[in-house]
């Protein structure tokens, strides 16, 4: 613009009119750039409040609606892997026993490790964290509410009830909460009751003999009735045969036996 | 797994709740494996007068300190780096410091710093001291090189993560004459979009550069002809990082 204003006071036809330019620039003050905050023309303050930033405000504030917690998709192998284990127990053996378990010394958790495993019983340690998801997926949806806090499992694939209540009545820190046995969810008392049970084969021997009390009792009954009537005959016949001492025996007995 | 569990062990009477074993999840260390270090991993040192000196004492020119940078606004080498906020001159003070702070904190063997500015250029002349005005151009003083806001000083890497690297960068940026932040890559890219969701979701209708560009109400008057490039976000040698 100095330079317009110098081409304009050279020879320009307005300028020899006496025409003063409209815009006249101020040469006071500082630079453009400074190392103090230049202080703006009032002008320009009030447009730099107008043009500021307006940040956008939805109708319902986020605070007001429900945190939304992403789901954290871990599913790290490990995981997987000890998923895998725990549908492999529960697959693989007939009787799985959920006790409570407080801390104990290590060698008497030896021990009663060593007397489980005489009656092929194992004893598996399982994460809640893991178990519990599983479960609520599964048919053994009852058996949630057993697994909380520190827990172990007695798997084996026979059912030997007695011996293993016997093994941990012998160690006071592990108590039975509930055990499931040939897919039959039972609690303490259940367990108990099925200790006290006889053995399989004992059960099938005597089912099997009452049974067959009755096939048995078929031909008695069936020949219930002839035998009344021979019986019945003796004792006549020996009345008889009391009655008449002397008289001959023998045209009563060939009748008799000729009447059979 | 629900969303929020209800608490399997509610607190007892003593307000503690009794806290149970959970699956130790290992996280991977971090990947290196596209990462060269180079040979001369410490800072070079930056002379204070350039190897040809210059005779002609230059003007002023605080253009160079004016408005957004357009050269080493984006990583070269390194994963971290300080980038400046603001308008400024960087003499051999401040590259000493620099060289000797980042050179002190950092493992020589496994991370590397480079430099994202030249060495001091641009001459700086003043008169003595206790002199009246007048008597012609006072004579060269120092070198400082101009730093404009967006570029970044130093870039760091190597075999390492932002946390370690972090505390001295901090360090180092409060003592230089502008404005300056540690950043990443990452940080950078997170930096520049939230700038752009910035300009798409501003609710007023009114920006500067529309009103610049329009020449409403006359307002060019009171403005400088840069202010159409620099739309109200740099005044100065400042960087008005509010704005949109």
């Amino acid at each position: 613009a100095p330079a317009a204003k110098m081409a304009a006071l050279n020879g320009g036809a307005p300028w020899r009119r006496g025409w003063l330019p409209a815009l006249q620039f101020v040469r006071r003050g500082s630079k453009a750039v400074t190392r103090h905050w230049k202080a703006m023309h009032f002008q320009r303050q009030k447009l730099m409040a107008v043009t500021e930033y307006l940040a956008p405000r939805p109708a319902i504030s986020p605070r007001c609606l429900a945190p939304r917690r992403e789901r954290a998709e871990e599913d790290n192998g490990y995981a997987r892997l000890l998923r895998r284990q725990v549908e492999e127990v529960f697959r693989d053996n007939r009787m799985i026993a959920v006790c409570q378990y407080n801390s104990m010394p290590g060698e008497d958790m030896v021990l009663m490790r060593h007397y489980l495993r005489k009656h092929n019983i194992e004893v598996k340690f399982v994460l809640n964290e893991i178990v519990r998801p599983m479960l609520s997926q599964s048919k053994y949806k009852n058996l949630l509410p057993l697994f909380v806090a520190r827990n172990i499992l007695l798997v084996s694939p026979e059912t030997k009830v007695k011996e293993m209540l016997r093994v941990l009545k012998g160690v006071p820190q592990v108590n039975l909460l509930g055990a499931c046995i040939d897919n039959t969810i039972l609690s303490r008392q259940g367990v108990e009751n099925f200790a006290k049970l006889p053995s399989l084969e004992a059960t099938q021997g005597q089912t099997v003999g009452a049974l067959a009390l009755l096939p048995s009792q078929t031909s008695s009954l069936l020949q219930r009735g002839s035998a009344h009537l021979t019986a019945l005959l003796d004792q006549h016949i020996r009345q008889l045969q009391a009655g008449e001492m002397g008289s001959p025996a023998e045209p009563t007995p060939a009748q008799s036996s000729g009447t059979h | 797994r629900p969303r929020s569990e209800p608490p399997l062990f509610p607190p007892g009477p003593g307000g503690v709740a009794v806290p149970r074993a959970g699956l130790k999840k290992y996280v991977l260390p971090p990947d290196y494996s596209g990462i060269t270090v180079p040979e001369r991993t410490k800072l070079k040192f930056m002379e204070k007068v350039p190897a040809v000196p210059k005779v002609r004492r230059e003007p002023r020119q605080l253009r160079d300190i004016r408005g957004p940078s357009q050269e080493a606004t984006d990583f070269i080498q390194g994963q971290y780096g300080i980038l400046a906020l603001g308008g400024g001159y960087l003499h051999w003070g401040h590259f000493e410091m620099i060289r000797l702070t980042i050179g002190r904190s950092m493992d020589p063997k496994s991370m590397f710093a480079i430099w994202r500015v030249p060495a001091p250029y641009k001459p700086v002349t003043r008169k003595s001291l206790g002199h009246r005005m007048g008597g012609g151009k006072g004579p060269i003083d120092h070198y400082v090189t101009a730093v404009k806001s967006g570029r970044l000083v130093v870039e760091v890497g190597g075999r390492c993560e932002f946390a370690e690297v972090k505390p001295f960068l901090t360090q180092v940026a409060r003592k230089l004459p502008f404005p300056a932040i540690p950043i990443s890559r990452d940080g950078l890219q997170q930096m520049r979009q939230e700038e752009e969701e910035k300009k798409l979701n501003n609710q007023n209708p009114w920006t500067f550069e529309r009103i610049v560009t329009a020449n409403m109400l006359g307002m060019r008057k009171y403005l400088s002809p840069y202010d159409l490039r620099l739309k109200g976000r740099y005044w100065g040698k400042f960087f008005l990082k509010h704005r949109v």
